[in-house]
C-alpha cells in the first residue's frame, strides 16, 4: 500500500511538472486567427493528457527500477503475479473513454475551425512551383502578396498548376493541401495585425527542388488600410492594362513567373530578368545566345529548347500564351534595367 | 593476392574494384557525353558496382552473392540493351540522359534483379522441381563464415543474413542522415548549394534525394531487421526445425539484396525528390532515379510478403507438441500480427508504385488530373499499406520487450493473454486508420472524423501493453544488464513517440502539425522506441546464442548511455521547431525563425547517435572473435533455446520437446515451460 | 477425397459448371436490361463462392492432417495453407485495382465490346471446368483423364490470352481507348493486363505440371503440384469473375 501512495503522489507531482514545463517552453507561434483558438485549446488539453499519461507510466517504472532492483546477494525471483482481469479491463476501458472523449473534442474543434461566415470574401489562390498568386475576383486584381483585413473571414479557393502544394501560415495554424485538378478551400479569420514583419505562407508539401523557398508574405491590416491597398491595386491594374509592359507585369505575377525569376538581379530558381533583354546568355551546351525577342519567346513556350547554364536541372513549365501576351511580357522584361 | 586474411584481402579488392569501376564510369561517361565529369551518374553507378563485386569476391570468391551481383549487372545491361534495341527499331531515340532511356532502365532494373536471384542460386531448386528433378531434403552449408554469403536454407543463417543486411542499410541510411543533417546545422545553404553538382543534381535536389533515400532505406532496413529477428527466433521459440518453406525463406531474403542495390542506384540516376512517400504528380516528373526507387521498394515488398506468408505457415503448422495458442511465446504472437499485415497490405504499396511507373512509361493517367486521374487516390493506396506498415515496424519490437522483461524482472509477464491479443488488436485496427496521413490532403470531407476515431482507438491496445509492462516491473527483482537497458529505453522512447500520436490523430491539431518537424519527431520516437531499441536489445540478448560469445558489457552500456540521451535531445528539438513552424523536407530554413541553435543541437545529437552505433558495430565484430565465451543458460531464462548449448546446434533441437507449462512462470517453484524427450525418460525412470 | 466415387465428383463438377453458366448468362441479361449494380455484385459473389468451394476446395484447409511433421500429407497441408495465403495476398492486388477502377470511373465504364467480353469469360469458365476434371482424374489415379483435361485447359487458357491481348486490345485501341487516352483506357489496360499476366503465369504452371504429369511424376496419393496448379488456375478465374462485370457490365458507357 505504501508503495502505491508514494507512486500516486509522485505521479501527480510529475504530471504538474511536465505540464507546466511544456506550457512554459512556449511551443506555439503567436495565435493570429479565430480558428487557432479552438486548435490551441485542444492542444492544451492534449498537453495535459500527455503529461499525465507520461507520468503514469514513467513514475512507476522508475520507482520499480529503484525500489525493486535486485540487491547484492539476492538470488530469488520476484513475486508470482500472473495478471488481474479487473485491472486489465480497467486499463482498457479508461483509455477507451479518454480517446473517445478526445475524438469527440477533436470533431468539435474541427467544427469550430470550419464555422463559415456567408459574407466571407473569396480569394482565388493559384500555386505552382514555386510561388503563390492571389486573385481578388471581387476587386479585380491579382497580387503576389496576401493582404487580409483583420477580423474578417476570407475563403481561399485554391488550386495548383502542377504538383501538390500546401498552404500554411503557422500563426493561423491550419494547413490545407493544394491539389492540381481540384479546388480546395481554406477559411480563415485573421485576428492579429502584422507589424513590419509580415506573416508568411509557407508551402508545406514537398513540391520539388525549391520547395523550401516557396513563400509569400501575408499582411493582416485594418479594414481601412485594406481598402486603401485594394484601391491602389485596382488603380494599378487598370493603368497597367493600358500599356503592354503593364499587362506583361500583370501576366508575370498571375502566372507565377516571378516565383522563379527575380526582377532586381538577385539569385532565384531561374535566371534573373534584371537586364535580361539583350544580355549574352551562356547556355548549358556551351553556346552563347543573345536574349532577343525570338529567344525569349522560345524560352517561354518551349523552355527546354535552350537551357541557360547553371539551371540544367530545374524545370520551367511550358506556357501557351498568345503571341500578344508574350509580346507584353517581353515589353515588361525590357523595362527591367 | 597472397594475403591470408580474407577480410584484409576483400578490403584491398574493394579499393581496387572501386577505382576500376569509377574509372570505367568516367570513361564511359566521356564517351557518351563527350565531357569530363567526375560526379556524373555513370561514374557513381560503376564505382558502386565495382566496389561491391570486388569486395565480395575477396571474401568468398566467385560464388553466392558475388555471382548474384555480377549476374545483376549483366542482367541490367542485357535488359537495358534489349529495350534500347527495340526503341531503335521503333524509330525512337535509343539512349537517354542517363545512358539508357527510362523504359530501358526500368526493364533492365527488373531483369537485373531477377538475374541476381538466378545468379545467387535462390531459384535453383524450384527450377529442378519444374523439370521434375529431385532435390535433396537437407542442404549442407559450407563451413565457416562463407555460408552467410550464399544461399542457405537454414533459418538461423537466413536470420543472421537479414540482420547484418539490416545493419548495413541502417549504416547507409544513417550516413545519408549525417550528410543532410550537416547541411541543416545552420540556416542558408552551406555545401548543398545551387551550384553544387553531383550525379546530375544540384544541392537542393541532392538534399531531397538524400532525405528521401534516408527515409526509405531506413524503412527497408527495419523490414529486414524485423524479418531477421523473426526468422532467427520464431522457429527456436516454437521448437521447429526450420521455417515451413525454407526455399521460399531464402528467396525472400535474397530478393531484398538486389532491391537494396536498386534503391541505392537511385542516388546516381538523377535521384528523386519526392520523399519516401513518392506522391504524384511530383513523382511523375522526377528524374529516372524514382523508377529505381519504385522498383527497389517493389522487390523489397515481395521479400516482406513472402516472409509474412512463411511465418504464418510456420506458426500454424510447426509448433512443438503441447504448445497451444496461449502457451506460445509472446514474440510469436507479435510475429503473427506483423505477418498478417505484411502479407496483405504490402500489395498496395507495390500496386500504387506500379501504377505511377506505368503512368510514367505509357502515359497511363491514373494520377494525372488532366487525364481524368486522381492524385489523392494514390495517397489512399499508399497509406493503406504505409500506415499498417508502421505496426510491422513496432509489433515485433514490442514483442521483444514483452519477451525480455520477465527474464530480467524475474516475474511472469503481467496479463499474458491481454498482451498477446493487443498485438492482434493493434494490427487489425491499424488497417482502418490510413487516412489520418491525409487530413490536409483535400480528400473527401466526410472521411475525416471517422478516421480520427479509428486512429485514436489504436491507443487502447497499445496502452494495454504499456500498463502490462509497468505491472510486470512492479515488485520484481530487477537487474539491468545491457539488453535490459535497451528494453527500458525502448519503453521510454516509444512512450514519447506513442503519446505524440493522438495529437496528430485529432484532426484540427494535426492541421497545424502535419508536414512539420513535429511529425518527424513523432516517428523517429516511435521507430526508435518500437524498433531500433528493441532490435539492439535482441542483438545483445541473443548474440551469445548465435555465436557462443558474449558482447562486451562496458561497450554495450556506453552505447546505451550515449545513444539514449542524444536521441531524446534530437527528437525533442525536432518537435519543438516543428510546432514553431519548421516544415519537413526543406534543405534551408528561414534564419528569421531563429531555429539555428536548435538545428545545430540536433545535428550534434545525430552525430552522437551515429557514434554510439559505431561503438556497437565495433563491439559486435570484436566480440565475434574475442568475446567472453557464453556458457549455459546465460540469462537464466525459461525459454527452450537457452536450455541447449550455444551456439545453437545446426538442426536446432536434437530432441523434440513438449510444452508442459506457461512460458513466463518466473517465481513459481517447480514449474517448467518445456520438457525434453530425454528428461521425460529420466522422469519416468526416476 | 480418394474414397469418394470418381463419377460422383465429376458429376458435381458438371452441375457447378451449369450453375456458373446460368449465372453468367443471367448477369449479362441483368446488365443489358436493368443494370442493377447490387444484383451484379451478388451474382459475382455467388459465382466466386461456387468456384471457391467446389473447384478450389477451400474446406480442405480445415482437414486435420494425420502423420508426423515430415509426412507427405502433413507437408501438403502446410503447402496448401501457404498457397492460400499467397492467394489472399495476391487478391489484394486485384482488390486495389478494383478500388482504383471505382474511384476513377465510378459508375461509368469504358466503351468495350460486350459480346467479346462474354466470349472470353466463357472460355475461362470452361477452362476451369476442365481443370477440375483433370484434377479429379489425377486424384483417382487416372493419368489419361488428367492429361486430356489439362491439355484442354491449357489450350483454353492460351485462347483466353489471345482473346484479350490479341483481339480485345487492338479493338479497344481502334475504338480510341489507349493506355494514354485517359483514365478509362489506363484502368482497362491495367486491369486486363495484370490479369493476363496472371493467366500467363498460370499457363506456364499448367504446362510444367502437364509435362511432369505425362512423365508420371504424380500419383493418386501424391499430386500436390496438380492441386496447386488447379487452385491457382481457379483463382485466376475468380478474379475474372469480378473483373468481368467491373469492366463490361457495371455502369453506363462514356464516350
Ligand atoms: C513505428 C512507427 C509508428 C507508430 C507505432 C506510430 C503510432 C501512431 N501514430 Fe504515427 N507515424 C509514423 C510512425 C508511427 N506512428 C510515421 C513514420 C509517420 C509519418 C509518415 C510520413 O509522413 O512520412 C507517422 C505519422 C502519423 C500521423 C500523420 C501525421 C501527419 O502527417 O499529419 C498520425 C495522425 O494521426 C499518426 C498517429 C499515430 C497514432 C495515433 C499512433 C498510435 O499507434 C500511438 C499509440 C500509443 C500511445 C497513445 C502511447 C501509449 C498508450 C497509453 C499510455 C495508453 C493511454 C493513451 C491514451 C488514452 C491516449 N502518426
Ligand atoms: C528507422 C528509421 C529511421 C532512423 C533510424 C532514422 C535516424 C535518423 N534520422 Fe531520420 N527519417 C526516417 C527514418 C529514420 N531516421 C524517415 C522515414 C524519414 C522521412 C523521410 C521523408 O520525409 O521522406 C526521416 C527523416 C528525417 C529527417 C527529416 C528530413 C526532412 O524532412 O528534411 C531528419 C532531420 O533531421 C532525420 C534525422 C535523422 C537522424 C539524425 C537520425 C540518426 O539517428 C541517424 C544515426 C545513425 C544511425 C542510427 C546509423 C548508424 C549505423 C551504423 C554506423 C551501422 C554501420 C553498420 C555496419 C557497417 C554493419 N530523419
Ligand atoms: C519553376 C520555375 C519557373 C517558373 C515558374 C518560370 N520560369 Fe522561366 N525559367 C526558369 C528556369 C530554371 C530557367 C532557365 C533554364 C532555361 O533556360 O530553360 C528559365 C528561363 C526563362 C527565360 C530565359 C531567361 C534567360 O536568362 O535566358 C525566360 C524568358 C523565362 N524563363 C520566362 C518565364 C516566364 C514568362 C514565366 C511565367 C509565365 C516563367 N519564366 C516562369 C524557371 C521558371
Ligand atoms: Cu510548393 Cu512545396
Ligand atoms: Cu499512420
Amino acid at each position: 500500500m505504501r508503495h502505491f501512495v508514494i507512486v500516486a503522489i509522485l505521479v501527480i507531482a510529475m504530471t504538474f511538472l511536465a505540464y507546466f514545463g511544456l506550457v512554459a517552453s512556449d511551443l506555439m507561434p503567436v495565435q493570429a486567427s479565430a480558428q487557432a483558438v479552438s486548435i490551441d485549446w485542444l492542444w492544451n488539453l492534449e498537453l495535459m493528457m500527455i503529461s499525465f499519461l507520461f507520468a503514469l507510466i514513467v513514475v512507476p517504472m522508475f520507482y520499480s527500477l529503484i525500489v525493486f532492483r535486485r540487491r547484492k546477494g539476492e538470488t530469488g525471483d520476484g513475486e508470482h503475479m500472473e495478471g488481474n482481469t479487473t485491472l486489465e479491463v480497467t486499463w482498457t476501458i479508461i483509455p477507451l473513454f479518454i480517446v473517445l472523449a478526445f475524438a469527440y473534442l477533436g470533431a468539435y474543434s474541427l467544427g469550430e475551425t470550419r464555422r463559415l461566415d456567408p459574407g466571407a470574401m473569396v480569394i482565388n489562390v493559384t500555386a505552382q512551383q514555386f510561388a503563390f498568386s492571389f486573385e481578388y475576383p471581387e476587386l479585380g486584381f491579382v497580387s503576389d502578396e496576401l493582404y487580409l483585413a483583420v477580423d474578417k473571414q476570407v475563403v481561399l479557393k485554391m488550386t495548383s498548376r502542377d504538383v501538390i502544394h500546401s498552404f500554411w501560415v503557422p500563426e493561423f495554424r491550419i494547413k490545407q493541401d493544394i491539389v492540381p485538378g481540384r479546388v480546395t478551400e481554406y477559411r480563415i479569420t485573421p485576428t492579429l495585425l502584422t507589424d513590419e514583419q509580415p506573416f508568411k505562407v509557407r508551402c508545406a508539401e514537398l513540391c520539388g527542388a525549391s520547395h523550401a523557398y516557396m513563400l509569400s508574405d501575408v499582411r493582416v491590416v485594418t479594414q481601412e488600410d485594406f481598402d486603401v491597398w485594394a484601391a491602389a491595386r485596382q488603380e494599378e491594374a487598370a493603368a497597367a492594362a493600358q500599356t503592354p509592359e503593364g499587362r506583361g507585369q500583370a501576366l508575370s505575377v498571375a502566372n507565377g513567373c516571378l516565383g522563379c525569376h527575380t526582377v532586381d538581379g538577385a539569385a532565384g530558381t531561374g535566371p534573373t530578368w534584371f537586364n535580361l533583354y539583350g544580355r549574352q546568355e551562356q547556355l548549358a551546351d556551351g553556346t552563347v545566345v543573345i536574349a532577343d525577342d525570338a529567344y525569349i519567346h522560345e524560352s517561354i513556350v518551349d523552355p527546354q529548347a535552350k537551357i541557360v547554364a547553371g539551371f540544367e536541372s530545374v524545370f520551367m513549365p511550358a506556357y501557351d500564351f498568345t503571341d500578344e501576351q508574350i509580346a507584353d511580357i517581353i515589353a515588361y522584361i525590357k523595362t527591367l534595367e | 593476392m597472397k594475403t591470408k586474411n580474407p577480410v584484409r584481402r576483400s578490403f584491398l579488392l574493394l579499393l581496387l574494384g572501386g577505382v576500376i569501376g569509377y574509372g570505367l564510369g568516367v570513361g564511359l561517361d566521356v564517351l557518351v557525353t563527350g565531357q569530363l565529369d567526375f560526379a556524373a551518374p555513370l561514374t557513381g553507378m560503376f564505382a558502386l558496382l565495382g566496389t561491391s563485386v570486388a569486395y565480395f569476391f575477396g571474401l568468398v570468391g566467385y560464388w553466392g552473392i558475388t555471382r548474384g551481383l555480377v549476374w545483376q549487372v549483366i542482367g541490367t545491361l542485357a535488359g537495358g540493351l534489349f529495350v534500347s534495341g527495340i526503341r531503335v527499331l521503333m524509330g525512337l531515340e535509343a539512349f537517354g540522359g542517363f545512358f539508357f532511356s527510362e523504359p530501358a532502365w526500368v526493364f533492365g532494373g527488373l531483369v537485373g534483379g531477377l538475374s541476381f536471384l538466378v545468379g545467387v542460386g535462390a531459384v535453383t531448386d524450384w527450377y529442378k522441381w519444374a523439370k521434375g528433378e529431385p532435390t535433396s531434403e537437407h542442404h549442407h552449408d559450407p563451413e565457416g563464415y562463407v555460408k552467410y554469403f550464399g544461399v542457405s536454407l537454414d533459418h538461423k543463417v537466413i536470420g543472421i543474413q537479414y540482420t547484418v543486411t539490416a545493419l548495413l542499410l541502417m549504416g547507409i541510411g544513417g550516413l545519408f542522415a549525417m550528410i543532410f543533417r550537416t547541411e541543416l546545422a545552420a540556416s542558408q545553404l552551406q555545401f548543398l548549394t545551387t551550384t553544387f553538382r553531383a550525379f546530375d543534381q544540384n544541392g537542393l535536389q541532392f538534399y531531397n534525394t538524400l532525405m528521401s533515400l534516408h527515409g526509405i532505406i531506413m524503412i527497408i532496413s527495419i523490414l529486414l531487421g524485423v524479418a531477421g529477428m523473426i526468422n532467427y527466433l520464431v522457429p527456436l521459440l516454437i521448437g521447429a526445425q526450420d521455417m515451413a518453406f525454407p526455399r521460399l525463406n531464402a528467396f525472400s531474403f535474397w530478393i531484398a539484396v538486389p532491391a537494396a542495390v536498386l534503391l541505392v542506384s537511385a542516388l546516381f540516376l538523377g535521384g528523386f525528390d519526392t520523399g519516401w512517400t513518392g506522391y504524384p504528380p511530383l513523382s511523375a516528373r522526377s528524374p529516372v532515379g524514382i523508377q529505381m526507387f519504385f522498383l527497389g521498394v517493389f522487390l523489397a515488398g515481395w521479400s516482406s510478403i513472402l516472409g509474412g506468408l512463411n511465418l504464418l505457415a510456420t506458426v500454424v503448422r510447426m509448433r512443438a507438441r503441447g504448445m497451444t495458442a496461449f502457451r506460445m511465446p509472446i514474440f510469436a504472437w507479435a510475429a503473427i500480427a506483423t505477418s498478417l499485415i505484411s502479407l496483405t497490405a504490402t500489395q498496395f504499396i507495390g500496386l500504387s508504385f506500379q501504377l505511377v511507373m506505368f503512368q510514367r512509361l505509357l502515359g497511363m493517367g491514373f494520377f494525372d488530373p488532366t487525364k481524368g486521374g486522381n492524385p489523392v487516390l494514390f495517397q489512399h493506396m499508399f497509406w493503406f499499406y504505409s500506415h499498417p506498415a508502421v505496426y510491422v515496424f513496432v509489433l515485433p519490437g514490442l514483442g521483444i520487450i514483452s519477451e525480455l522483461l520477465p527474464v530480467f524482472v524475474r516475474k511472469p509477464l503481467y496479463g499474458y493473454r491481454w498482451v498477446a491479443m493487443s498485438s492482434l488488436g493493434i494490427a487489425l485496427v491499424g488497417f482502418l486508420v490510413w487516412a489520418h496521413h491525409m487530413f490536409a490532403s483535400g480528400m473527401n470531407e466526410y472521411l475525416r472524423v471517422p478516421f480520427m476515431y479509428s486512429t485514436l482507438l489504436v491507443a487502447v491496445p497499445t496502452g494495454v501493453k504499456f500498463f502490462s509492462w509497468v505491472a510486470t516491473l512492479w515488485k520484481g527483482k530487477i537487474t539491468t544488464p545491457t539488453p535490459m537497458l535497451f528494453v527500458l529505453g525502448a519503453i521510454l522512447v516509444f512512450l514519447v513517440g506513442g503519446l505524440t500520436g493522438p495529437p496528430h490523430g485529432t484532426i484540427s491539431v494535426d492541421l497545424h502539425l502535419t508536414d512539420t518537424y513535429f511529425v518527424v519527431g513523432h516517428f523517429h520516437d516511435t521507430m526508435f522506441g518500437g524498433y531500433v531499441f528493441p532490435f539492439f536489445a535482441a542483438l545483445y540478448y541473443w548474440f551469445p546464442k548465435a555465436t557462443g560469445r558474449r558482447m562486451n558489457e562496458t561497450l554495450g552500456k556506453l552505447h546505451f548511455w550515449l545513444m539514449t540521451p542524444s536521441f531524446f535531445v534530437l527528437t525533442f528539438a525536432m518537435m519543438r521547431v516543428g510546432l514553431l513552424g519548421m516544415r519537413r523536407r526543406i534543405a534551408d530554413y528561414d534564419p528569421l525563425l531563429g531555429f539555428d541553435l536548435s538545428h545545430l543541437i540536433m545535428t550534434i545529437a545525430g552525430y552522437l547517435i551515429f557514434t554510439s552505433v559505431v561503438i556497437f558495430v565495433y563491439n559486435f565484430f570484436h566480440s565475434l572473435k574475442h568475446g567472453e565465451l557464453a556458457e549455459g543458460n546465460l540469462w537464466n531464462s525459461r525459454s527452450p533455446e537457452w536450455l541447449v548449448p550455444s551456439p545453437m546446434p545446426v538442426h536446432n533441437y536434437d530432441q523434440a520437446f513438449e510444452v508442459v507449462g506457461e512460458p513466463y512462470d518466473y517465481g513459481l517453484d517447480g514449474s517448467r515451460y518445456v520438457q525434453f524427450e530425454d528428461e521425460k525418460i529420466k522422469d519416468i525412470e526416476g | 477425397m480418394a474414397h469418394s466415387d470418381k463419377k460422383a465428383v465429376l458429376n458435381q463438377g458438371v452441375i457447378i459448371f451449369v450453375f456458373l453458366t446460368v449465372l453468367t448468362l443471367l448477369e449479362f441479361f441483368i446488365a443489358i436490361t436493368m443494370a442493377s449494380v447490387v444484383l451484379l455484385v451478388v451474382i459475382a459473389l455467388v459465382k466466386a463462392g461456387l468456384v471457391g468451394y467446389y473447384y478450389m476446395h477451400i474446406y480442405r484447409l480445415n482437414i486435420d492432417d494425420e502423420g508426423g511433421h515430415d509426412s507427405y500429407p502433413y507437408k501438403t497441408g502446410t503447402n496448401r495453407l501457404g498457397l492460400w495465403l499467397f492467394l489472399l495476398s495476391d487478391g489484394f492486388v486485384f482488390a486495389g485495382l478494383a478500388v482504383a477502377r471505382f474511384n476513377l470511373l465510378g459508375l461509368t465504364r469504358p466503351h468495350l465490346n460486350q459480346t467479346l467480353g462474354l466470349i472470353v469469360t466463357a472460355v475461362l469458365l470452361i477452362s476451369s471446368f476442365f481443370m477440375n476434371r483433370a484434377e479429379t482424374s489425377m486424384e483417382h489415379g487416372d493419368r489419361k483423364g488428367f492429361v486430356l483435361g489439362m491439355s484442354i485447359t491449357l489450350v483454353l487458357g492460351i485462347a483466353f490470352l489471345l482473346g484479350v491481348v490479341g483481339v480485345e486490345w487492338p479493338q479497344a485501341i481502334h475504338e480510341g481507348i489507349t493506355p494514354s487516352s485517359g483514365a478509362e483506357g489506363a484502368i482497362f489496360f491495367m486491369m486486363t493486363g495484370m490479369h493476363a499476366f496472371h493467366v500467363l503465369t498460370g499457363v506456364i504452371f499448367l504446362a510444367v505440371v502437364l509435362r511432369n504429369g505425362m512423365r508420371g511424376l504424380y500419383s493418386g496419393e501424391k499430386h500436390w503440384a496438380v492441386e496447386a496448379a488447379a487452385v491457382y488456375w481457379h483463382f485466376v478465374d475468380v478474379v475474372w469473375i469480378f473483373f468481368y462485370p467491373a469492366l463490361y457490365l457495371i455502369g453506363t458507357v462514356v464516350t
